[in-house]
């Protein structure tokens, strides 16, 4: 489990349409940490639309740039910084496909094929490429530095000595942790004793 | 065995268990010595008892409510699928994939059905001073405020609570939901709105950083300029009102187009649609995602809105509509009922002929993706049969990605995408044919929220 590899960092958004469902949310960050991501960071933030157009200005001039304008700036967003090995290609995988409804029939099992809505509504964005993902960190996280925290903390991540604090949805370093054996054991069975509804099968983590 | 003669023969033998004493001779009690129990001696004694109608000539069938399709964000109504009591044997219910009976539906005279996503809204006849009640996900107000302690109010109901709508004296006799708001309109054709005004949806100034979850706002709308408003329906993110003489209102997003106004931004005041529409009278709306068709009482049919799939592609090759399109169907007759789900459409001719386009599990098999003109789906797959060779679709819905459609015996056949068993079929795999759906009783009105259904169902017996 102990990968060696360095890690990469990408930027994810969880988009107004899963924000503002519970259950939905809550099987979406199941669904990342499943997939053997850490999370960096994690903000809940409202964004305004002279933000999104900011951010969104290279798909400026495209039918659906007002659409998508209107909606991001239409309820809460959550903001994460996602760690993995692979992070950008990894976590555009477990995404899917952006055109929703196309990527229910195409990908039903990814993220977007399960929970999105409609091609707007797709619950999730993440970065295409590295540099792209340096400057939506930027954006979202300024106080965030990447050199920092690769000198830092990226070690720490690497050997998955961190903790999954539950309500704020963020690995912490384990370095206040006494016990090593805790460490390990909480980050292989989050949220236990839970149920979430996967889209096919109900599933019981005992 | 017909009813009547079902119920003599049960009343026959409740009055024998029900005779007197001294016509059974005497009973004793175990422990008390033999236990001894005759029977009566007078064969002809049963037919000189009293009958009683324990149906009476006046009484008209209940009507029940049925809710299926994903639990978990208490949508379905039960307390006991979201928090189950163990040592009642109950189970967490992640998702329900057959139809099942509501208990608030024994209890509630209810009258109409809207879903949304995550949540359901009853309307319910008018008994006590609460005439509409919901149930499921509450994270913007769409189900009214319920706050059992101050400032924390609640996320999610699990059981169906009333909307604390001040309606003075009026009753609320139709609902429709879209993602996160509520329109329920009185018996005295005035709307109220509430819920997630983001986009003006609920036709009030857009308020920058309102959060919507905390205060409920309920809205009268009083700037429609007609008077009375007869049907109201929800697209996901917009409201449209149409009036008795045949007018369409419409409010709030309109990045595709779909408030019809003429632009595309949002639209948080009430106005008419412009377009072909104007000066027609038109007798149905229908939207569930973006794309909004409608129906005018001499049978055309209207459209605009998203049209990314080839919805409208009859009138336009532009994937966005701002402006009502008259949609040109050669050879159509007239058009009584239609649909618009998020990429396909539904059509219902006055021969009860159901047609569809677009893109998705159009009803024609799981190769037939998409179709830019309408297509007939046999109507032996509505019931149409040896057996009953009269029976026909009479009525179209259609959720974000499933259809529902009802038949002139009550029959309801569902198909389409099946997140969490929303088809009602036993199982949660797609479905790509129209399949009926095992209800105990006539199915009246069907409404299909993103991931879960709901109808409103009248008792056989």
């Amino acid at each position: 489990m102990a990968s060696r590899l360095p890690l990469q960092l990408t930027l994810a958004l969880l988009k107004p349409d899963v924000t503002r469902v519970p259950p939905v949310l809550k099987a979406i960050q199941h669904k990342i940490i499943d997939e053997g991501f850490l999370v960096v960071r994690s903000k809940e933030m409202r964004l305004r639309q002279e933000q999104m157009e900011k951010f969104y200005e290279e798909h400026k001039g495209k039918f659906f740039y007002n659409r998508l304008i209107t909606f991001m700036a239409s309820g809460p967003t959550h903001a994460l910084i996602l760690a993995h090995e692979n992070a950008i290609k990894h976590w555009r995988e477990v995404m899917g496909p952006t055109k929703v409804y196309r990527t229910k029939y195409e990908a039903p099992h990814t993220i977007r094929g399960r929970y999105g809505l409609t091609d707007t509504r797709n619950s999730t964005h993440g970065s295409d490429a590295e540099d792209t993902a340096a400057r939506e960190m930027k954006f979202f996280f300024p106080e965030f530095c990447q050199e920092v925290w690769y000198k830092e903390q990226e070690s720490r991540f690497r050997r998955r000595m961190v903790v999954l604090d539950e309500d704020t949805f963020v690995h912490s370093s384990a370095q206040c942790c006494r016990d090593r054996h805790t460490i390990q054991y909480v980050y292989l069975l989050p949220w236990r004793d839970k149920k979430v509804w996967r889209g096919g099968t109900s599933i019981t983590k005992h | 065995m017909s009813v009547p003669t079902l119920l003599k023969s049960v009343q026959g033998k409740l009055c024998r268990v029900l005779r007197p004493h001294h016509v059974l001779g005497s009973i004793s009690f175990p422990g008390r010595g033999k236990t001894k129990f005759r029977k009566p001696l007078d064969p002809h004694h049963e037919e000189e008892l009293p009958e009683f109608e324990y149906v009476g000539a006046r009484s008209t069938p209940d009507r029940l409510v049925f809710t299926w399709g994903v639990a978990d964000h208490g949508g379905l109504g039960r307390a006991s699928f979201v928090r189950p009591d163990h040592s009642k044997g109950q189970h967490h219910m992640a998702f329900v994939h057959h139809p099942h009976r509501l208990e608030f539906g024994e209890y509630h005279d209810v009258i109409d059905i809207g879903c949304g996503y995550g949540f359901t809204v009853f309307a319910v006849h008018k008994k006590s001073q609460y005439t509409c009640f919901g149930t499921g996900i509450n994270t913007d107000s769409q189900i009214g405020g319920h706050e059992p302690r101050q400032g924390s109010s609640l996320g999610m109901l699990i059981n169906p609570a009333p909307l604390n709508v001040a309606l003075k004296g009026s009753a609320v006799l139709k609902v429709s939901c879209g993602r996160a708001h509520t329109v329920m309109l009185t018996d005295t054709g005035k709307v109220w709105t509430v819920g997630c005004n983001s986009y003006g949806q609920c036709g009030r100034p857009i308020i920058p950083d309102e959060d919507y979850g905390r205060t409920p706002v309920y809205r009268n709308l009083q700037d429609i300029p007609d008077p009375t408003i007869t049907q109201i329906e929800c697209g996901q993110d917009t409201s449209f009102f149409l009036s008795e003489s045949g007018c369409v209102y419409s409010c709030g997003w309109g990045a595709d187009g779909q408030t019809g106004r003429g632009h595309y931004n949002n639209e948080p005041s009430v106005g008419p649609v412009v377009g072909d529409v104007e000066g027609e009278k038109i007798i149905k709306v229908s939207c569930r995602a973006d794309c909004v068709l409608a129906i005018n009482d001499k049978g055309d049919v209207f459209g605009w809105g998203n049209s990314e799939y080839g919805q409208l592609n009859s009138v336009t090759d532009e994937m966005q509509l701002h402006t009502s399109r008259r949609l040109e169907f050669p050879g159509m007759k007239k058009v009584v009922d239609v649909a618009a789900g998020g990429t396909m459409c539904l059509l219902l001719d006055e021969d009860g002929q159901v047609f569809s386009w677009g893109f998705g599990p159009i009803g024609k098999g799981p190769e037939v993706t998409h179709s830019k003109d309408p297509t007939p789906i046999p109507s032996t797959l509505f019931g149409c049969n040896e057996i009953t060779p009269e029976a026909k679709a009479v009525s179209v819905n259609s959720g974000v990605n499933h259809f529902a459609v009802i038949n002139n015996f009550g029959s309801l056949f569902t198909w389409g995408k099946n997140p969490g068993g929303c088809l009602g079929q036993g199982h949660s795999n797609d479905h790509y044919f129209p399949l009926r759906v095992a209800i105990a009783g006539q199915v009246l009105k069907v409404s299909c929220g993103v991931d879960h259904t709901a109808a409103l169902v009248k008792e056989i017996v």
